[in-house]
């Protein structure tokens, strides 16, 4: 296993330059998941508010005491000009202002120009507070319409207004869809674009370094079978692909919160199916023995390009005819395709997911056939097998 | 008794009209240094090349031990070490790791292997630069890398093809030494070089090649003698009449006299004394003389006697 123990210290070497890529795509992923994950939980909102009392009597009191209770209070010097600056900044999402006689007009029923307010147009807080406003009076007229007098009807109002109500965030279920959500399938989206730039930066890299001129002359040299070095190169190229998507496939999970099942499993399948593509794009081009910095250039130009094209970074939805016409002939395009229809961002279709995985096989099935011709053409010239034969001959 | 190593018989390889080797022949004993000497395009490394089963060849065969060459030949090819032109190492291994690596697709033993490689290393005295990466090494340091990976394995039949292009004096001597004490060690060696002091320094037996033929063979003593010329005096004259130079001319085993930039150039062929005979022509006419020496014949006046052109295009 001589060549295949030199074949993973190289990619040792080429390693770090690849997990940039691994690191980038699974920061961004988990701080993306973490964002989602807390949108699904329900939290009250409370507001920065200020309150400006011209009122000043107990009831008033207990309304700015209330206030601060389920929301921020905010100081701020009563001038119009910089409660309205405070609102330009967003330092301040509602001012309050308790109107003088506020206590009479409640004890005497009367709801009608109780506040003055300073807001936004047409924003959730102004909503939000206004409602709750509404709410709070509504219930101490009722209470003092009781005959309470108004402590009692503040603290029968406030008791009332305090009860929470539980909430649960649920998965919506769209025909046995619950484990691949759409934030799951954005994971799925983005991965071609890391198994692109890791696969062929290190792949590709390691088997050109292999099959140096130079060196592959001084292999072929020794006493080790053509077959058993291919075998070797073929191996260690299998096992490192394979470990790439094996990390991506852990990641995912841990980022999903639980093992694939259900629909997930396409995902799963899809991009094991587009690793294999990349393991053999990775062939088919080192099978032209590039510089290091052509071989930059092509995993850039196909990484970037296979993503801006095909509906990695771009959904496919926003792109137009002529472009996905032309994604048609990249293996990225079906991938996208197929990982639409899992997460039912296209109808989910299982036949037409099958033929996506199709596709792609072919586009495997192409870039080997393509390997081979290179490699014919271009060693051809190399081929001792017909001249032992010639030799016979003549 | 001498036994064959290598044989070539008629050996043709063709690059469309082009003929690289035309007809070749050559036979070489056990424990010889061979040269294979030629000028850049003789078809040194296309013979190599056929030889290591690297290049297909149109007609002829190659026995290698007695055995019939081939790419499938892995028995001929286990005692087989090659060093070649370029250097052919990994830049992401160290030194004990490309040694380790050359050596391993010969040697399966973990334990014989380690002991060999110590021994290439210390062999090629990179003692100190076992942990280096190629890149860190001179090109000196380089090429002993590329000759310890060559010969790790302890091979029977060593092929060099130009191991010494664009090396500093001091490791180019080295490195002859270490050819020298291989092929003491038992090892038969085959050496190309357009560089005719290298071959004439270590090789026991020299083939010459141009354009793909084989235009010479023997030790050189034996393709010394080859050639008419077997002294060349040069006599730093500042004037000389025409009349004296044919005088010089017509003297015995002179059969070449030249006047060129003020120096005088005579080509002898065999006799005793000519030296003297010359100064005396020149002391009769009172012609006044600076440096004067002689020069056995070269590897390169057998060459341009042979095929009409100097060895190497340009001095290197």
């Amino acid at each position: 296993m001589q060549v295949f123990k030199a074949m993973f210290k190289i990619v040792k070497k080429r390693l770090p330059s690849a997990m940039v890529y691994i690191i980038v795509f699974v920061t961004i992923s988990v701080l993306v998941t973490n964002a989602s994950s807390k949108d699904n939980q329900f939290k009250a909102s409370r507001m920065e508010i200020s309150v400006f009392d011209h009122d000043d009597t107990p009831e008033s009191r207990a309304l700015t005491e209330y206030l601060g209770k389920n929301n921020d209070i905010v100081e701020i010097e009563d001038d119009k000009d910089k409660i309205i600056d405070a609102l330009y900044y967003k330092k301040l999402n509602y001012a309050l202002i308790i109107n003088e006689g506020y206590a009479e007009k409640l004890k005497a029923g009367e709801t009608a120009d109780l506040f003055g307010n300073y807001h936004l147009d047409e924003c959730f807080s102004t909503v939000y507070i206004g409602q709750f406003l509404n709410e709070y009076t509504s219930s101490i007229k009722a209470y003092l319409a009781m005959g309470k007098t108004s402590d009692e009807a503040i603290a029968l109002a406030e008791e009332a207004l305090s009860v929470q109500t539980e909430v649960n965030m649920l998965r919506v279920d769209k025909g046995g869809n619950s484990h691949y959500s759409v934030d799951f399938a954005g994971y799925f989206q983005y991965m071609p674009y890391v198994l692109i730039s890791v696969i062929l930066a290190v792949v590709c890299q390691v088997l050109v370094t292999m099959n140096k001129k130079d060196i592959r002359y001084r292999t072929n040299c020794s006493c080790i079978k053509n077959s058993k070095y291919t075998a070797q190169l073929f191996i260690g190229s299998g096992l490192f692909v394979l470990a790439v998507w094996l990390l991506l496939i852990a990641v995912g999970a841990v980022l999903n919160e639980e093992m694939y099942t259900g629909r997930a499993w396409y995902a799963v399948l899809n991009s094991l199916i587009f690793s294999v593509i990349v393991a053999a794009m990775a062939v088919f081009i080192a099978s032209f023995d590039p510089k290091d910095n052509v071989l930059s250039l092509i995993t850039q130009i196909t990484g970037l390009g296979m993503s801006f094209f095909c509906g990695i970074f771009i959904p496919m939805d926003v792109l137009s005819d002529g472009v996905l016409s032309v994604a048609r002939f990249m293996p990225a395009y079906w991938y996208i395709r197929a990982n639409n229809m899992i997460a039912d961002i296209e109808a989910f279709d299982k036949d037409k997911i099958f033929q996506c995985y199709a596709m792609q096989l072919a586009f495997i099935a192409a870039f080997v056939t393509l390997t081979l011709l290179v490699r014919r053409i271009r060693y051809s010239g190399a081929s001792i097998g017909t001249a032992v034969k010639k030799a016979a001959v003549s | 008794m001498e036994n064959t190593v290598v044989r070539i018989k008629d050996l043709v390889k063709r690059y469309g009209d082009l003929i690289a080797l035309d007809h070749f022949e050559l036979e070489i004993k056990d424990g010889e240094i061979f040269g294979l000497l030629g000028p850049n395009g003789s078809g040194k490394t296309t013979t190599i090349n056929c030889l290591l089963s690297l290049l297909s060849f149109d007609k002829g065969d190659i026995e290698i031990f007695g055995k019939k060459m081939t790419p499938v030949s892995y028995d001929i090819k286990k005692e087989i070490g090659v060093i070649m032109q370029n250097v052919a190492v990994f830049d992401e291994l160290t030194v004990y790791e490309n040694i380790d690596y050359f050596c391993g697709l010969y040697i399966s033993d973990k334990a014989k292997r380690r002991q060999y490689v110590e021994e290439a290393i210390k062999f090629v005295g990179l003692e100190d630069f076992r942990k280096f990466y190629p890149k860190k090494l001179s090109g000196g340091l380089l090429r002993r890398l590329n000759i310890a990976c060559g010969i790790a394995h302890k091979p029977k039949l060593i092929i060099l093809d130009e191991p010494t292009v664009a090396v500093d004096p001091q490791s180019r001597n080295r490195i002859l030494e270490g050819i020298q004490e291989l092929n003491r060690n038992g090892a038969t060696v085959i050496y190309t070089s357009h560089y005719m002091e290298e071959v004439e320094q270590i090789c026991t037996r020299i083939a010459i090649m141009d354009k793909g033929r084989k235009v010479a063979e023997g030790t050189k003593d034996e393709l010394k003698r080859m050639i008419k010329n077997t002294e060349t005096i040069t006599i730093e004259i500042l004037e000389l009449p025409g009349k004296v130079l044919g005088e010089v001319a017509g003297l015995p085993h002179i059969y070449d006299a030249d006047y060129v930039d003020g120096r005088l150039v005579l080509s002898c062929s065999g006799g005793k004394h000519n030296l003297t005979r010359v100064l005396d022509v020149l002391h009769k006419h009172e012609l006044g003389f600076g440096r004067v020496y002689t020069e056995l014949p070269t590897l390169n006046d057998v060459f341009l006697e042979i095929t009409g052109k100097a060895l190497r295009d340009k001095e290197d």
